[in-house]
Order: C-alpha cells, then sequence, then structure tokens
C-alpha cells in the first residue's frame, strides 16, 4: 500500500507493507538518524514526532501515520544551523556513544515546544521513555535547561 | 518488528461499516486504535486491521456532569485536558502520569487500554474503583459497568468499545490511586485504588481495588464493608488495610512474591486512605 507523509516539511510517498512500523519505513527511507534499540516500545531511540507529539516508531504502524508530519533529528536543525536542543547537548557533554540521543533531542523537542520553561521534574519525566546506559541523564538534563533559557531568550542556536 | 500477517489497513467511515469488516473478516480482523499492544504482542491470525482514528471517537466531553471520552483518545489528550485534570481532585491525571513513558502515551488510546484489559493495568484499576461505564456499540449503544465488560477483556463478540464514561463525581467524596513499579515506566507490581463519600461525617459508599496481584483487578469487599458506616479514621483506615491484606488474592510471578504482594496491599490500601482522608478532612477524634 502507498502512504503520504511529510517528513521534515517534505512530502514524501512511500510504499509500505501493510503491517509495517514506522521505524522500518523510515530507515528505509534514509532517515537513520531514527534507532532500533528495543523495538518493544521500552528504550526510546527510536523516537519520532508525529504531529508533533513524541512517539516510539516502533510500536506506531506506518499506515497509522498516513497524512500526518513525522519531525526526525534530521528535520530539527534549519539551514545549517542546529537546533538549541543539539547546541546544548553538544556544549553540555551530554552525549557518550550516542545512540540514544536522537530519541533523547526528539522527546526533549516534544517537552519544549510545548513547555517553554519546564522545570526539572517535567523534564525528567519527558524523556522518563529515553534509557542511557552511558550519561546517567545528568547532563542531557543541564542541556535541556540550557535549550529551553537560550529558545526562551531568543538565542536558538 | 511490525505486523508480518497483515495484509491489509481498513479505513471504516462509520461504526456500522466497522460492524460489517468485524463480521466479514471474522477473528482475522483487529481493531486498530494506537496500536501498541497489537504491534508489541503481534498475534499471529490477524491478516486485516480496521483503523479507528477516521471515525470520531476522539473527544473528552461532559454531558451532564458526566465526563464522557472517546476510545480513540490517546492518554496524553486525556492528561492535557481539563475536564479530566479537574475530575474528583486530579485523580485521573495522577495515574495517567505514571503509565508506561510519554512516548506510548502519546500513542496508547483509552480504548486500547480498556480492551487490552491487562491485569496490571492502571487505568482499569483506577476506573473500577470510580464506578465507570463503557459503551459499547453492536448497531445499538449499551452503556455497561466496567466492571462487567472488564473480566471478558477484548471478547466484545463483534462489538465496538466505543467510549468511557466517568460517573458524575460523588458529593463529599474523593479518590486516591497508588502504583509500585520496579522502575520509571515499569507496568506495575501491584496497583490500587481507593473511592470513599462521607455523609455526616460517616462512610456512606466505599470501593477498594487492588490490581497486579497478577490477577485481574478486583474490589474487595470485605475492606469495603469495614469502613461502610463508620468515620474515617486512623483506626478505621487499619481494620479496612488488614481485611484488605487478607482478602486480596496474590500470587508470586517474576516481578515479586505473593509474600511481598499481600505487603504492597496493605501499604498501597493504606496510602490511598490516608490521602482520601485527607482531602476529605477524615473524622480522628
Amino acid at each position: 500500500m502507498k502512504i503520504t507523509l511529510t517528513v521534515n516539511g517534505m512530502r514524501r510517498e512511500l510504499e509500505i507493507a501493510a503491517g509495517e512500523t514506522l521505524l522500518e519505513v523510515l530507515r528505509r527511507a534514509g532517515y537513520k538518524s531514527v534507532k532500533k534499540g528495543c523495538g518493544s516500545g521500552d528504550c526510546g531511540a527510536c523516537a519520532v514526532l508525529l504531529d508533533g507529539r513524541a512517539v516510539n516508531s516502533c510500536l506506531c504502524l506506518a499506515a497509522k501515520a498516513d497524512g500526518r508530519e513525522v519531525v526526525t533529528v534530521e528535520g530539527l536543525a534549519k539551514e545549517q544551523k542546529l537546533h538549541a536542543l543539539q547546541e546544548a547537548f553538544l556544549d553540555e557533554g551530554a552525549v557518550q556513544c550516542g545512540y540514544c540521543t536522537p530519541g533523547m533531542l526528539i522527546a526533549a523537542a516534544d517537552l519544549l515546544s510545548h513547555t517553554p520553561e519546564p522545570s526539572e521534574e517535567e523534564i525528567r519525566q519527558a524523556i522518563s521513555g529515553n534509557l542511557c546506559r552511558c550519561t546517567g541523564y545528568v547532563k542531557e538534563i543541564e542541556a535541556i535547561k540550557v535549550a529551553a533559557r537560550r529558545m526562551r531568550a531568543g538565542d536558538d542556536g | 518488528m511490525g505486523l508480518g500477517c497483515v495484509e491489509e489497513v481498513l479505513k471504516p467511515t462509520s461504526l456500522d461499516e466497522v460492524l460489517s469488516l468485524l463480521q466479514e473478516r471474522g477473528p482475522s480482523a483487529g481493531l486498530l486504535g494506537g496500536g501498541v499492544s497489537l504491534v508489541r504482542y503481534a498475534p499471529s491470525h490477524i491478516t486485516s486491521l480496521i483503523d479507528l482514528s477516521t471515525l470520531p471517537l476522539n473527544y473528552v466531553k461532559e454531558e451532564e456532569g458526566r465526563v464522557k471520552i472517546g476510545a480513540a483518545t490517546t492518554l496524553r489528550e486525556m492528561l492535557d485536558h481539563p475536564l479530566i485534570a479537574g475530575y474528583l481532585n486530579g485523580v485521573v491525571v495522577k495515574m495517567l502520569r505514571q503509565v508506561a513513558s510519554p512516548l506510548l502515551r502519546n500513542l496508547a488510546t483509552i480504548g486500547g487500554a480498556l480492551v487490552s484489559a491487562d491485569p496490571w493495568s492502571d487505568v482499569i484499576t483506577l476506573f473500577l474503583a470510580l464506578g465507570a461505564h463503557v459503551a459499547i456499540y453492536d448497531g445499538t449503544t449499551d452503556t455497561l459497568p466496567l466492571a462487567k465488560i472488564y473480566p471478558i477483556r477484548s471478547r466484545l463478540g463483534g462489538a465496538i468499545l466505543t467510549e468511557l464514561v466517568l460517573p458524575v463525581p460523588l458529593q463529599n467524596a474523593a479518590a486516591a490511586f497508588c502504583k509500585f513499579n520496579r522502575t520509571g515506566f515499569d507496568i506495575a507490581v501491584l496497583n490500587c485504588a481507593c473511592q470513599v463519600q462521607l455523609h455526616e461525617g460517616r462512610c456512606v459508599g466505599a470501593t477498594v481495588v487492588v490490581g497486579g496481584t497478577p490477577r485481574l483487578a478486583a474490589s474487595l469487599p470485605g475492606a469495603e464493608e469495614v469502613l461502610t458506616g463508620q468515620p474515617l479514621t486512623s483506626e478505621t483506615i487499619e481494620q479496612a488495610t488488614v481485611a484488605a491484606r487478607d482478602a486480596a488474592e496474590v500470587r508470586e510471578d517474576r516481578r515479586a512474591s505473593a509474600e511481598y504482594r499481600k505487603q504492597l496491599v496493605y501499604v498501597g490500601v493504606r496510602r490511598c486512605l490516608q490521602e482520601i482522608k485527607g482531602q476529605l478532612g477524615g473524622g480522628d477524634r
């Protein structure tokens, strides 16, 4: 079957199998920032924004995304300029092996687009579905705070 | 990964069309809400999916004091809705924040959560305690107590669960929910929910529900009877809590031993009743 997605602002017509997940379809279409981790909704490495909300693309059937808007990490940067979250993750050293980073950025992007001034508790809650085995989360939380501050100040990276 | 056996995803435009498709396809048809349980458990007999997102089942509204939630409403949409936030002092929001992760709550629908009816479901435990109903469509709509539908789980016999109905909040009542889990978004090792209504300082109605035992969530009439007619004091809470612990049928699984679960029933029910006492003012002399 054929579906139409808007991925990172670009309309894409994609041929899919009826039971395929959004994760499988996006990776096949070249969006390799979308990582396959657990495949069961536990780790969050596959997170993408679907109509502005972060979801596990491994548990979302591609057919359900037909006609909807998807944003992957490839779509966060605009005109060769990294998103404030990406800049802050770099500045704060919030990346080690990097496998969880795209999902973490997407979950944080969902948070900051709906809650520009999040509390630490809200940040922790927002990334609670994203597992990281390297960093211990401290630097990610700090990076999200920094990005939120910069975005509120209009200096969004 | 994915549902390799699925050959078609159908997008009906009416509930009657859904019924016809269910009848035509028989057991090989599955209803697609958020798809979380379907993809995760990938039942191999399902070859046709009927997508419910094309139907007008995504809403939260109030009618005659009842809060009605369409089956295709996501848990996140419920969390964000002022009618849910305002219901019984925010007890539903407090529960929803403890269901899985934000990423999953953005996908999972309330209809899916209700028909999956997992024994560890936080949603089922609280809504049983609140006396919620569900609307079932099989050509006509019947509104039935969740307690009646839940034990048969998803075997609705070709009918469709279209709506969750939260009752008009009882006067001078409060409810509380408590969950024990091993990690932030693991399923419950045990959960419980209570609702108490006071009249002239005495309990005129009480529900005590325990889930994740790991059997299906169930009310504990023995504990409820202890409270009925009594003031809500530290003493009666202790009596009800002991009755709940004694009555709860628990067993072990890989998450916890039966003994541990018994103790969790005691702690969880006590916490819920103490929270309710705090909200209602209680009756300690």
